[in-house]
């Protein structure tokens, strides 16, 4: 551990809460992203934390006991630069979470962001497995909330840190949130010399494609409010609305200059061998013209990682046609 | 239809029947080419078909590419699922038989994540091979495991075969894609049972199959007729029981493990249409394969077509549709219909 609770027997003053800098001494607080204010009368120190959450918190000097995943460790976007050494791996793959092991851990606090759209944390989700559920009978399960920007991601986990007792000014943070800065500019000029360009979230599976639904993709939000024009799809499914399913007769229902391809799925031969496998692939024109790149998909959560994201996209943007989808 | 119910058993308001059922048939077929989750004209769709060439427009692409190839793979998998339920009741003397319970799906899943995780291979058109073979595998392993032992393969042990096989293999793949993110993913849409992205290469690939598999099963109307009296008076009437056993495996087999391998394990279609048949036509064999390979096609195909005009832009898959309209069908022929014994 990179911090120690310091033991206080008593004494600590019970309105001291959450922002307190230096080694804080009990009692904690946190509001969730659910809105839901979670106290407990130490300073959780045995952390586990889902997979982007868990970047965030290393991020800031805090190391988690233990992670969960939605994938292998290795290719996950968050987790695959980072030395887990240390950190026992309690999930590889989406709505399963060895609990068994969780609870050996003895963990404090649970650290997941908050899916408005779902009323639920990441990995707790329905349609996970049962037995996973049972992780949040372990610890209060605390996050940020996945809503309007990953901005709101970032702040919330800085926050987080900081109530648990983290150095959040580490000249490294401020460097991040200056590249970004950056990043954002540069991203804002590259889109104003494309002032046509509209792009489209998708990702195309065997029996149909997914349009995602910028309401509830931060970083979609988040483009558009750096002036991009993402598409927002006209009948997102009401039961999940992160997408719009189209058939396949319908994969050309919309036509933009530049597809962002979810980068779960995403590789550099992906959009040819999707215009060979499915005959209405290439009725998108921007597919037909090979106008497609990753888009970071629901799994940013640090500044720096948004940083180097952007960048790529105002690359594409740059050399993107904007008039492939009139 | 009220009309074909209420002369059940005479043969010459049969043969009508099957006639009318062709009718109902092509209609159900035209309906599903025209009709769909994408709107399109119905001259369009017409000029489409009589043209036959790809003009390049999305309407004619959709028509063509993958309404046809839809549709025709619909009527050749109804058929065989239909027909394979059909002779499996009747083989085995069990009215709850159909390709599922044989192990056919759970051995067609295996060799799918054998695929994906062994060999590290990707679609569909790959998966219908390994399918096939993983099917015709269940069956041989269940008809063989049933034919331990004196008496052979009677129909007591090859459902019990056919449910630990299942239940065997079932396991494994859990064991398998528990472990493997990849494989879960990929089995997932597989396992659906859909209709959905299946195009030309699939339609060719098993289409021969299908249909000589199609044309072998209407030579088993009478010997099933004298398995539907038991074994000994079978014997007794000079049957081959073991073979006609090895043969009608063998069919089903070819048409049920196609049909699983091209469009995923489809339910309700193998179990329930050989019942809405005997309940048209009576319990004679001869009759019970047509009316199965005719009514088992017109049920995939409108339910298919209600799966793709409900929900617009989306669709539902047809396992879904039929799961879902097939409980109260099914519970409606137990209840009112007579259900006679296979």
């Amino acid at each position: 551990m990179s911090f120690a609770l310091v033991a206080c027997g008593s004494g600590e003053s019970p309105s001291g809460s959450s922002g307190a800098s230096g080694a804080p001494a009990g009692p904690w607080t946190f509001t969730d992203g659910s809105g839901e204010v979670v106290k407990t009368d130490k300073v959780p120190t045995r952390i586990i934390a889902h997979a982007g959450e868990a970047a965030a918190l290393i991020s800031f000097g805090i190391k988690p006991v233990g992670v969960y995943a939605d994938e292998p460790v290795k290719t996950d976007p968050n987790l695959k630069n980072l030395d887990l050494t240390g950190i026992e791996i309690l999930g590889e793959e989406w709505g399963k979470i060895d609990v068994e092991k969780a609870a050996s851990l003895r963990p404090d606090l649970i650290v997941a962001d908050w899916w408005p759209a779902e009323k639920a944390h990441s990995g707790l989700e329905e349609g996970v497995d049962e037995k996973s559920k049972k992780l949040a009978e372990l610890a209060p399960v605390v996050g940020a909330t996945q809503g309007k920007s990953i901005l709101e991601l970032a702040n919330g986990y800085e926050a987080l840190a900081k109530s648990l007792g983290a150095k959040v000014d580490d000249p490294a943070i401020a460097a991040n949130k200056k590249r970004f800065e950056e990043s954002v500019t540069a991203f804002k000029a590259a889109v104003a010399t494309k002032p046509g360009l509209t792009v489209l979230a998708m990702s195309p599976a065997d029996d149909k494609v997914y349009v995602a639904n910028p309401e509830y993709a931060p970083e979609l939000l988040d483009l558009q409010s750096f002036g991009l024009k993402v598409i927002n799809p006209d009948a997102p499914d009401k039961g999940f609305p992160y997408w719009e399913n189209l058939s396949w007769e319908n994969a050309d229902k919309y036509q933009p200059d530049l597809i962002l391809w979810d980068g779960r799925s995403f590789t550099p031969t992906a959009n040819a061998d999707w215009g060979k496998k499915q005959p209405t692939w290439f009725k998108i024109k921007a597919a037909q013209a090979g106008a497609a790149i990753a888009w970071p998909a629901y799994w940013m959560h640090t500044y720096g990682d948004f940083a180097t994201e952007l960048d790529k996209l105002s690359t594409a943007v740059k050399a993107a046609d904007e008039n492939i989808g009139a | 239809m009220k009309v074909l119910i209420s002369t059940p058993r005479r043969a010459p308001a049969l043969a009508p029947g099957l006639a009318v059922l062709g009718v109902v048939l092509a209609v159900v077929a035209f309906l599903s080419v025209t009709q769909g989750s994408r709107d399109i004209g119905l001259g369009e769709v017409l000029g489409a078909l009589g043209s036959w060439t790809d003009d390049g427009t999305t309407n004619t692409t959709v028509t063509l590419e993958l309404r046809v190839p839809r549709t025709l793979l619909g009527i050749l998998v109804g058929a065989a699922l239909g027909v394979a339920g059909a002779i499996l009741q009747g083989v085995t003397r069990n009215p709850l038989a159909d390709a599922g319970i044989m192990g056919i799906n759970s051995g067609a899943a295996v060799f799918v994540v054998f695929a994906i995780t062994v060999l590290g291979l990707r679609g569909v058109g790959v998966y219908v091979w390994f399918a096939f073979a993983g099917a015709i595998a269940a069956l041989i392993l269940v008809y063989a495991v049933a034919s331990l032992g004196r008496e052979g393969a009677t129909p007591v042990k090859l459902a019990l075969a056919g449910a630990a096989v299942t239940a065997g293999l079932g396991s494994l793949t859990t064991g398998i894609v528990m472990t493997n993110v990849d494989a879960l993913n990929e089995l997932r849409f597989w396992q659906v049972g859909s209709l959905a992205g299946r195009y030309a290469p699939i339609l060719t690939g098993v289409a021969p199959f299908l249909i000589a598999g199609l044309i072998a099963s209407l030579a088993f109307g009478r010997v099933l007729n004298g398995l539907a009296l038991g074994e000994d008076i079978a014997r007794g009437l000079g049957q081959r029981v073991g073979l006609t056993r090895v043969a009608a495996f063998g069919v089903v087999a070819v048409l049920a493990g196609a049909a699983t391998a091209a469009c995923g394990p489809i339910v309700f279609i193998g179990l329930v249409v050989p019942h809405m048949a005997r309940f048209l036509c009576g319990p004679d064999y001869r009759w019970i394969l047509p009316y199965s390979m005719l009514l088992a096609p017109i049920v995939l195909l409108l339910a298919d077509v209600i799966g793709r005009v409900v929900v617009p832009p989306d669709e539902l898959q047809v396992g879904v549709v039929l799961g879902l309209l097939g409980a109260p069908v099914f519970i409606g022929i137990v209840r009112y219909g007579r259900m006679s014994e296979a």
